[in-house]
């Protein structure tokens, strides 16, 4: 029997089924249990259980890459001999798989929020140095959370019926979500970012100075693209060649048009050391991943 | 003389940041102009796709933006879905990158949805023109799972329908007759992220995918346009402009006057129609402006402080 295969579930076919939640709350229960054994797991112990479970998990997707997929396999068909069954045993174990990854990943935001507040909380009572602005951070996260939920709530259960995206229909929870969400940390996110046009700008006017053969190169060719970016510069200065050249496609001139220009400065100088470089790193995240893999990585949670 | 240029280097910041702001800030107080544009190939090519793919299946937009980069990604993805309500064309969006992400694009949907109320057009609804199926956490996982079958990695997804009632996506209208992922139009990735690459080799060999990406992204996503598994590329705020002004003129399609506005010149038998409604210039025509002005104040600033280097060298050497 596959255990890991997608099979519909009392969950997808009843929705709407309010004993769900009991599950949910089995399964939480089940979780924590699991968690508090683990954490209980002697240190000896720890490397042992952390490398084969990372051994297995990197070990399905190797398998489901290079072992053969059955192919033109028909509805309700049974594969034949061992290496079919298995290649079909990998692919419909895929999103039982993706699951669990998922729902590990999702772990990753509890982590982050148990870390921060772990960090601010220990700021705060200990009265280190800029504490008020640990204490503004929680006051502000516990005010999103708060309001989020509520807004969840009202949308997805209480006067769900009642709320749509016309703005007139909501309450004032949602009114107030949204001036959280999309009126102060949507701006205060873009004004952090904008700040780096000053910088640029900065730099631009203390620090890029043709000193030298390379210097010159580099303003050349930052001065092309910053042109060519500029639609109604590369329009005038494409519609001059045009008239100098009759709009003869065949002619030379065309060469120095300026999307051309920079085009030829992306495709042959740009993109190939940026490849070059992604190639280096690519061929170092293989040697990391291998590394971590069998398990011959040594640090963090491994020791 | 040497001694006026030389002091053009000694500005102070202050008031170079004041030039800055005052100058940007023109454009957010309603200046927007279409300024002439030439778009990009990959542009035309996106925009091509966008205009040509079967418009009876749904499109998959995998929207992987946060307000980082709302200047580029925002336009883009609005940009995107003002073209498919434009044209009728089903949608499903998500995100296999950041939890903030879902909220954004239906920010920007609830957006688009309130101007064409204004605008008297039909207004987009959720489970029946388009569905938001929220966040995968794990792109490789859930992509991976994608690849594999949509119907098991999306079946346990709800959404609500037009009675407020949760119900299995696959019941929606969007999603009639999709099965598998090669079921969809057309695949978009809306990222600021290394999810488009995660997108392009998990999926790029089974769906016409297209891609609107950052301007830092953009370089390294030319490859995978050059070689086929992008069909189409927009990149950076440029791009943004690019589709807006092709919304607006069509490509090789002649205006009332009779000129052509946007010509591609590889392609000249290929002929797509602008937006036949709605808002075709937007956030694109806004920044674009801004670009023009800040691209051009950096380039006086490079020749300023470089006039004033060559000028304090030749004051130093005594040269007049």
């Amino acid at each position: 029997m596959n255990l890991l295969a997608y099979q519909p579930t009392w969950w997808t076919l009843n929705p709407q089924d309010n004993g769900r939640y009991g599950v949910l709350v089995g399964v939480f229960i089940a979780g924590m249990v699991l968690f508090f054994a683990l954490s209980k797991v002697p240190h000896s112990a720890r490397r042992p259980i952390v490398v084969g479970v990372t051994f297995l998990a990197g070990l399905f997707w190797v398998l489901r890459y290079l072992w053969p997929e059955p192919i033109a396999l028909r509805e309700n068909e049974l594969p034949n001999g061992f290496v079919e069954k298995t290649g079909q045993w990998l692919q419909t174990s895929v999103p039982f798989v993706s699951g669990i990854a998922q729902v590990v990943t999702s772990f990753l935001l509890g982590l982050g929020m148990f870390s921060l507040l772990r960090v601010h909380f220990t700021k705060i009572t200990r009265k280190q140095k800029d504490w008020q602005f640990s204490v503004l951070l929680l006051v502000c996260m516990a005010l999103m959370i708060a309001v989020g939920y509520a807004d969840w709530l009202q949308r997805e259960f209480w006067i769900k019926e009642k709320i749509t995206d016309d703005t007139t229909t909501w309450t004032n929870v949602n009114v107030v979500f949204n001036i959280l969400f999309e009126g102060l940390l949507q701006n205060m996110d873009a004004a952090m970012f904008s700040i780096i046009a000053f910088y640029i700008f900065s730099a631009a006017y203390r620090a890029f100075r043709i000193r030298s053969m390379e210097a010159t190169l580099l303003m050349s060719s930052a001065l092309i693209v910053m042109l060519s970016l500029m639609g109604a510069v590369t329009s005038g200065w494409n519609g001059t060649i045009d008239n100098m050249t009759g709009s003869n496609p065949a002619n030379l001139l065309n060469n120095l048009k300026l999307n051309e220009l920079a085009g030829w400065l992306r495709n042959m100088v740009q993109v190939p050391a940026l490849q070059a470089l992604e190639f280096g790193v690519g061929l170092g995240t293989l040697a990391m991943a291998l590394r971590l893999w069998l398990g011959l990585e040594r640090g963090g949670v491994t020791e | 003389m040497w001694k006026l240029l030389a002091d053009a280097q000694k500005i102070k910041r202050e008031y170079l940041f004041l030039v800055l702001v005052v100058s940007l800030s023109a454009t957010l107080i309603g200046l927007k102009k279409a300024l002439p544009q030439i778009p990009d190939s990959n542009s035309m090519d996106l925009y091509a796709v966008m205009m040509t793919s079967d418009p009876n299946k749904p499109v998959f937009i995998q929207s992987d933006w946060t307000n980082s980069t709302r200047g580029e990604s925002r336009g883009h993805f609005q940009g995107l879905v003002r073209s498919l309500m434009a044209t009728n064309r089903k949608f499903v969006f998500y995100s296999v990158a950041d939890p903030q992400a879902p909220q954004v694009a239906r920010d920007a949907i609830r957006t688009i949805n309130q101007e064409r109320k204004k605008q008297g057009l039909r207004e987009y609804k959720p489970w029946d023109d388009y569905l938001d199926l929220g966040l995968f956490p794990n792109a490789e996982n859930s992509l991976n799972a994608f690849s594999n079958s949509i119907k098991s990695a999306w079946g346990g997804r709800r959404a609500k329908d037009s009675t407020g009632r949760e119900r299995p996506v696959f019941d929606s209208p969007v999603l009639q007759g999709v099965t598998k992922i090669e079921d969809c139009g057309a695949y978009y990735v809306v990222s600021a992220s290394n999810s488009i690459d995660i997108a392009i080799e998990r999926l790029g060999t089974k769906v016409t995918m297209g891609g609107l990406v950052t301007g830092v992204m953009g370089p390294g996503m030319l490859p995978y346009y050059r070689s086929g598994q992008l069909k189409g590329l927009t990149i950076g705020l440029v791009g943004v402009y690019d589709l807006e002004y092709m919304m607006e003129h069509g490509i090789n399609t002649a205006d009332e006057a009779g000129n052509i506005v946007v010509k591609n010149r590889t392609k000249p038998e290929q002929v797509i129609p602008p937006v036949p409604e709605g808002t075709t210039f937007g956030q694109g025509a806004t920044n674009n402006l801004a670009l023009h002005i800040a691209l051009t104040l950096m380039i006086l600033a490079i020749a300023l402080g470089n006039v004033g280097m060559i000028a304090k060298k030749k004051l130093e050497g005594g040269t007049k």
